[in-house]
């Protein structure tokens, strides 16, 4: 396999040695530019006490062009879509180099504890969203009760 | 039906063709023999049919800095027999058939290029710098920002000129980058997580040590490349002697990383930023870090947003390879193009003509309504038939057709840029590096299963609408083939010519019949496929569909017959019977008009309609 850039490398040996609180990313072996996530739902919101899988990788044009992230386990929240797709303004447009996964990861983190329904990615999540924002939530926990890992 | 009587009448010189309100008598677009007309070679029109359209409908409004270099047009001022022999009848036509008030307006438009329209945009930020007062590079920037919308720039520019400088990244803010950041909504997000990045580079202690002061801007700090030994690179991890780049902001990066970073998006046109902050590059900042003027690419870009951006007064010219875009100065009278079935179609300086609404090659006697939905159908039903159009889809966003070349789904669209999937017409972004599937497929294949089966209350009525569709499909498609082959006869006609030079002697402008018949040949074929479009879609019991497919068969016959004598390689033969060129010529041109005119009558009565 090509060599990693060092880029790569450092961010790597970072995120293993000094880990963002509530986010785990780990190289996959075979495939360094592969990372396995968990994410914790952040407290006070209605990912709660739910860990959630998510599958990150970093594109060849890495870090001109930005990581492609994607929710594994199924989340109930108007800026991800039934395919794990998420919008985040960050992972497109508003890409910059000096982004790093770790500064991704605590962006999604944060997105989970304030969603944003008035850019969705899923449309009838965030219709609901709108109409009806405690029923929503209500909806977001039973997900999180029925897919996410639970955090002991 | 309306009772009023007209005729379709042309003088001696043209078909007569006459019918009158009720009842359409078979034979009344039936016409003399050429001969019997007595066309001679004087009355015959150089021209083929479409230009005299637009010379009548559509006349170009030829601006001064246009760079129309079209021969055919200028041919018709200098054309003696323009006045006379043809202009003329077309509006009688019009006027004695009482089609609502009969005409369209001028369509108003230029060909440009992205490159002219950069010039343009240029002469603008010339106006613009005494009221500004900034450097003209910074307007560019400006105007970059406002899609080049100078009105809308200078009304946001009298309120709040010092902010808009620093939000669009022109100037830093006084003192801290990141507070002029913070009023501009989606950024901030990025900076305050730039901000508050734990470096994770090992000299982390230094990067900490300056977290504070990264952001003071020195008064003297310069836009420009540098040379440090031993420089840490916070974007590749690398420590190198390299020449670095920093704007006053001092995020200093090194050149290649800086190159790289910038190589990427000279294609989006949008405004370059330091990677750092919202700093904006200016154009000589990007000249500089390149090593060569590589703005301009940037400038050309934008300018293809633009032109996006305003698809319906911009649209790019459809033909492989040409880059031409028509500019159509008042779209105002498009409804009235479309209320008469009339179609816009415009040509481009390369001379490739298309309609400015739907993009298709012209597509009369259809109008743009039966040309798509005609397409449509042929895409959903004809998968199996092997044809070009089954290669072709609608933008999503623009309703153009594009072809799709090639097995890639990644779609951009020839006229508005929009990247979308092919498969399931969604935006492209989403679907990365194909590192997501298109996962729409699927659903696609289910629902057309369930619409077929919802769709068979009789299975008889779906088999004959079929065979009917097949039939006239199968009658485009050989027109379709036939007028590629007459293309490629086209591609030869200039070496004729010569021949025509060289082995007789004769004048380039005499042997410019030959030039004529092919373009009228192409013509006439084309409208003659098109009209089975407008054919299947007609009424087959009303009077005027049966008139209507028997000036089918008319121009049928006269395209056929020019063709076989565009056949004749024998440089003798083909100047003995130049006469017989002229006739014949003139016979389709005259025929194609009459199909044409005979297909909107059945378009305005709405005999024929899309479902
Ligand atoms: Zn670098
Ligand atoms: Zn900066
Ligand atoms: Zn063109
Ligand atoms: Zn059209
Ligand atoms: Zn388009
Ligand atoms: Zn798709």
């Amino acid at each position: 396999m090509a060599s990693l850039p060092k880029r790569i490398i450092k961010e790597t040996e970072r995120l293993v040695s000094d880990p963002v609180p509530g986010i785990t990313a780990t190289p996959h072996e075979d495939n360094l530019r592969y990372f396995q996530v968990t994410i914790e739902g952040p407290a006070g919101s209605p990912y709660e006490n739910g860990i959630f899988d998510l599958e990150l990788y970093l594109p060849d044009e890495y870090p001109m062009e930005a990581p492609k992230v994607r929710f594994l386990t199924k989340i109930y929240h108007p800026n991800i879509d039934r395919l794990g797709r998420i919008c985040l303004d960050i992972l497109k447009t508003n890409w910059s180099p000096a982004l790093q996964i770790r500064t991704v990861l605590l962006s999604i983190q944060a997105l989970l504890a304030s969603p944003n329904p008035n850019d969705p990615l899923a449309n009838d999540v965030a219709e609901d969203w709108i109409k009806n924002e405690q029923g929503a939530k209500n909806k977001a926990r039973e997900w999180t009760e029925l897919y996410a890992h639970k955090k002991n | 039906m309306e009772g009023y009587a007209y005729e379709y009448s042309h003088d001696s010189s043209m078909d007569s063709i006459t019918f009158s309100d009720t009842e359409y008598p078979r034979n009344s677009y039936e016409n003399k023999n050429p001969k019997e007309r007595g066309i001679s070679k004087d009355k015959l029109i150089k021209n083929t049919i479409v230009d005299h359209v637009l010379t009548q409908e559509s006349e170009f409004d030829i601006d001064d800095n246009l760079l129309y270099s079209d021969d055919e047009y200028d041919e018709d001022y200098d054309d003696p027999y323009m006045n006379s022999s043809f202009i003329e009848p077309i509006s009688t036509i019009k006027e004695r058939k009482g089609l609502s008030k009969g005409s369209v307006p001028n369509l108003k438009y230029e060909c440009l290029t992205t490159q002219n329209i950069f010039e343009n945009m240029l002469a603008k930020v010339h106006h613009l710098q005494p009221i500004f007062n900034i450097p003209p590079e910074d307007i560019l920037i400006l105007l970059q920002h406002y899609d080049w919308n100078e009105e809308r720039l200078l009304e946001v520019w009298t309120d709040r000129m010092d902010d808009l400088l620093i939000e669009i990244g022109i100037n830093p803010s006084s003192g801290n980058i990141s507070s002029s950041i913070n009023g501009n909504g989606q950024m901030r997000s990025i900076s305050d997580i730039i901000e508050n990045k734990n470096s994770y580079c090992n000299n982390q202690t230094e990067t900490n040590k300056d977290e504070n002061e990264e952001y003071q801007i020195p008064n003297t700090r310069t836009r420009d490349i540098s040379f440090k030994n031993n420089f840490f690179c916070t974007i590749c991890c690398e420590e190198k002697s390299t020449e670095t780049f920093s704007l006053e902001c001092n995020h200093e990066y090194c050149i290649s990383c800086y190159r790289h970073y910038i190589e990427d998006k000279l294609y989006t046109g949008n405004i370059i930023n330091c990677m750092g902050c919202t700093l904006a590059l200016k154009n000589d900042d990007i000249d500089k870090i390149m090593g060569h003027p590589s703005s301009t690419k940037l400038m050309l870009s934008s300018i293809k947003s633009f032109v996006s951006k305003h698809n319906r007064n911009y649209k790019w010219c459809p033909f492989a390879d040409c880059n031409c875009i028509i500019h159509l100065k008042d779209t105002s009278s498009l409804p009235e193009y479309s209320r008469l079935h009339y179609s816009p179609f415009v040509k481009c300086i390369n001379l490739h003509k298309f309609c400015f609404t739907c993009g298709f090659e012209i597509h009369a006697p259809a109008d743009c309504i039966i040309t798509n939905e005609w397409v449509k159908k042929a895409r959903v039903e004809s998968e199996n038939l092997n044809w070009v159009l089954s290669h072709t889809k609608e933008c999503p966003k623009c309703s153009v057709n594009i072809e799709k070349d090639g097995g890639c789904n990644h779609m951009v669209c020839s006229s508005c840029k929009y990247e979308f999937c092919w498969i399931c017409e969604g935006d492209w972004a989403p679907h990365g590096n194909s590192f997501y599937q298109c996962t729409l497929y699927k659903n696609d294949d289910n629902n057309n299963n369930n619409n077929n089966s919802t769709n068979t209350n009789s299975i008889t009525d779906v088999n004959k609408s079929l065979k009917k569709y097949t039939f006239y499909y199968k009658m485009f498609n050989e027109h379709e083939v036939s007028a590629k082959l007459d293309w490629k006869l086209g591609q030869n006609v200039g070496n004729k010519v010569k021949e025509l030079q060289e082995k007789l002697g004769i004048s380039w402008i005499e042997g410019q019949f030959l030039t004529d018949s092919i373009r009228m040949l192409n013509e006439g074929r084309t409208a003659l496929k098109w009209s089975f479009a407008v054919a299947f879609y007609s009424d087959a019991s009303h009077n005027l569909t049966k008139i209507f497919i028997d000036n089918q068969s008319l121009l049928s016959k006269a395209v056929e017959d020019l063709s076989e004598l565009l056949q004749i390689k024998d440089p003798e033969i083909i100047m003995k019977r130049k006469t017989d060129f002229y006739n014949k010529t003139g016979y389709v041109e005259n025929r194609t008009f009459a199909l044409m005119e005979c297909g909107r009558d059945l378009l305005c009565k709405g005999i024929c309609k899309a479902n």
